[in-house]
């Protein structure tokens, strides 16, 4: 889902980066307000952490592979979609300046999709699902909507830009994200928090902490 | 991936004199170039920076084998929707294949554009990248007026990526040496995805905990939230400016030729 250079003219480029920045900006003082100091180098180790989970191949049944984004869980994880756009947005630049994965002038866009988006829905999808069925289904359902929501995003994006027509993208990006979200997102983020909330359940955040789990 | 990340490090601690130039200086190059790749639609334009790119490359002295080796590797993703533009770009027809398929020139036209942006602006990051060790990226973003919160995740960031990489080849590791194999069909599709998830829970507990420990670590070396870091890196010198100078001489020349 990293957008290259060129796929997005630099007028385009710009609103991306201008929502980026006032997100940003509220990114910051969440992080300024929130955040003890105790949580600036967990927001940086996680970062490390999640670069390494994006380089890992998961198997998808047709043959191919594809990888896990993790913002959504991090939000979870963390408590507030804040935290993994923070995470998100240090793995990109990373990733655009020292990799070349994903373009430079496109960051701005990939920093909305899999930043703000995927966080913001994988988070408030869970908040909202908790309190009516189990947290875990929540966080698969949360992680795979945002994967999901994030590729259709990323496809009208490349379509206003002019790169790919609408149709062609909507079925190519959503199809291939629509598995991947549930497979690669989805259903490892939910072993992820279940195995989290078994094993040091005083690592997740209050706000998102399994209440019904069985001691 | 680890193998690269190692050698990426390798390669950006040669000394020449890309090397040498001030990672600031090499930052907003870079920025400079990629951001006029994707603004002019001339291919002559195009080509014209593409040799700049490449005649840098050869003052760097980066083994050109692992350079285009990175190219190769990074360009699929983007060059695969460039090549496929010929056959989904309305436009004049100019040949007709079977199964309904047409390659329009409009589409000819855009998809070698696309084609040509991809290869500069990735020639250029790799360029930079392979020149700049991340660490210093990081220092010049901070120095350039990147928000102080964010850089230093960044650079605490770039310190423990490699760790991380360390650590994924060795669950990896331990894993080959069971015989577990992500596409091996004679086990349960849900167990092979249950060992994937551990081991992601895993690198998420390690980050925890060592996140933990850096946090106390430097709380015992005087660490009160704000960071000030000394920059080992020497001053600006005039042929730092005559560097950005010259390209920048050399892209308003493109445009105006």
């Amino acid at each position: 889902m990293h957008i290259p250079d060129g796929f997005i003219p630099i007028s385009q480029c710009i609103v991306y980066y201008v929502i980026v920045i006032f997100v940003g900006y509220f990114a910051v003082n969440w992080a300024k307000n929130n955040l003890d100091e105790k949580q600036i180098p967990l927001l940086s180790v996680l970062g490390a952490g999640v670069f390494a989970i994006m380089s890992m191949n998961i198997p998808i049944p047709w043959g191919t592979s594809g990888h896990m984004i993790g913002s959504p869980i991090v939000s979870i994880l963390l408590g507030s979609p804040f935290a993994g756009f923070l995470v998100m947005t240090v793995v990109l630049i990373i990733q655009a300046l020292a990799f070349g994965d994903g373009g430079v002038t496109v960051l701005g866009a990939n920093i909305f999709n899999m930043g703000i988006i995927a966080s913001f829905l994988g988070f408030y999808i869970f908040k909202a699902l908790k309190p009516l069925i189990h947290a875990i289904p929540s966080v698969f359902i949360g992680s795979f909507l945002a994967i999901f929501i994030t590729s259709i995003a990323c496809a009208l994006e490349l379509f206003i830009a002019g790169t790919f027509p609408l149709t062609a993208g909507l079925v190519f990006m959503g199809l291939y994200h629509f598995v991947i979200g549930i497979v690669g997102e989805g259903i490892i983020s939910a072993i992820v928090y279940m195995a989290i909330n078994n094993l040091r359940p005083d690592l997740i955040s209050k706000k998102s902490l399994d209440l019904k789990r069985e001691d | 991936m680890k193998t690269s990340v190692n050698t990426l490090e390798r390669e950006a601690r040669k000394k020449s004199a890309i090397h040498n130039l001030d990672s600031r200086i090499k930052l907003i190059m870079t920025l400079i170039i990629i951001v006029y790749g994707v603004y002019t639609t001339n291919l002559l334009n195009l080509l014209l920076i593409e040799i700049y790119i490449i005649f840098l490359v050869f003052l760097s002295k980066i083994s050109l084998k692992y350079y285009l080796k990175r190219i190769v590797y990074i360009l699929p993703f983007g060059g695969f929707i460039a090549i496929f533009q010929p056959f989904i770009r309305p436009g004049d027809i100019l040949y007709t294949l079977p199964f309904g398929l047409s390659l329009s020139y409009q589409g000819v036209q855009f998809g070698i554009l696309l084609l040509s942006r991809l290869t500069v602006s990735i020639s250029m990051i790799v360029l930079f990248s392979s020149s700049t060790p991340m660490n210093s990226i990081i220092n010049a973003m901070r120095r350039l007026g990147f928000p102080k919160v964010l850089s230093m995740i960044l650079s605490l960031t770039v310190r423990y990526l490699f760790v991380f990489f360390d650590e994924l080849d060795n669950i990896r590791n331990a894993q080959k040496s069971r015989c577990f194999n992500i596409w091996n069909h004679k086990i349960s599709y849900m167990w092979i995805l249950r060992q994937l998830g551990y081991t992601i829970m895993m690198i998420f507990l390690n980050s925890f905990e060592k996140g933990e420990k850096i946090y106390f670590s430097m709380l015992s070396r005087g660490y009160n939230g704000e960071s000030n870091q000394y920059i080992e890196e020497p001053s600006m010198k005039h042929i730092n400016y005559f560097v950005l100078i010259l390209t920048i001489a050399i892209i308003i020349f493109i445009e105006l030729k």
